[in-house]
């Protein structure tokens, strides 16, 4: 494993993470097509390890959930 | 002389009434109405066990034992993991707090959890 990632950044991602998942069961496209490209954009940048760039990751979260959210 | 012998006579009977009182009964008599519910262990195994069944992540089914860990044994990732938590949330009408709900890593420890929890149900 690597080293765990700060805790207070573990929970922004996800709190993040489970916002858009609330606002995927309401997607155009069904819930089904978006809980797999959800998972699959989270889980490619589980890697990250700079704080900086997770904290840019997580930016980019929330630039889309109030993207779906205007939806 | 006559009444001590009915007093004689009629002693064992009613401590034969006592011993006879079955179990159930007795546990019956205790269950107040202002008790909590309480969720039995194993229906909240069979409840939490339902939820995995249903998640399409979860390949083999047969892999979920009452101590199953959610990354070794049903080879979830740590999303997925935070996915059966929100569903263990709804199922059981509970709200599980960021830091609780990262020690629930295994089928065991949710059910700990849950049945620790007096508001759910």
């Amino acid at each position: 494993m690597p080293p765990p990632l700060s805790t207070e950044l573990r929970s922004q991602v996800i709190t993040v993470y489970k916002e858009l998942l609330n606002l995927g069961r309401d997607y155009p496209k069904g819930f089904d097509y978006f809980r797999p490209r959800l998972h699959g954009a989270f889980m490619a940048n589980a890697h990250l390890q700079d704080e900086d760039e997770i904290r840019q990751a997580i930016a980019r979260a929330e630039f889309v959930r109030k993207e779906i959210e205007a939806l | 002389m006559r009444p001590a012998a009915t007093r004689l006579a009629a002693a064992p009977r009613i401590q034969s009434s006592f011993v006879a009182a079955p179990k159930s009964l007795v546990f019956q008599a205790l269950r107040c109405y202002s008790s909590a519910g309480g969720l039995e262990k194993t229906e909240v195994y069979e409840r939490i066990k339902q939820i995995l069944t249903g998640f399409d992540k979860v390949t083999d089914p047969t892999k979920i034992t009452e101590t199953s860990h959610f990354a070794n044994d049903l080879g979830l990732d740590s999303l997925d993991t935070v996915e059966v938590v929100m569903a263990i949330e709804e199922e059981f009408s509970v709200e599980i707090p960021d830091k609780d709900a990262d020690t629930i890593h295994s089928i065991d420890k949710a059910v700990e959890y849950i049945t620790s929890q007096p508001g759910a149900n």
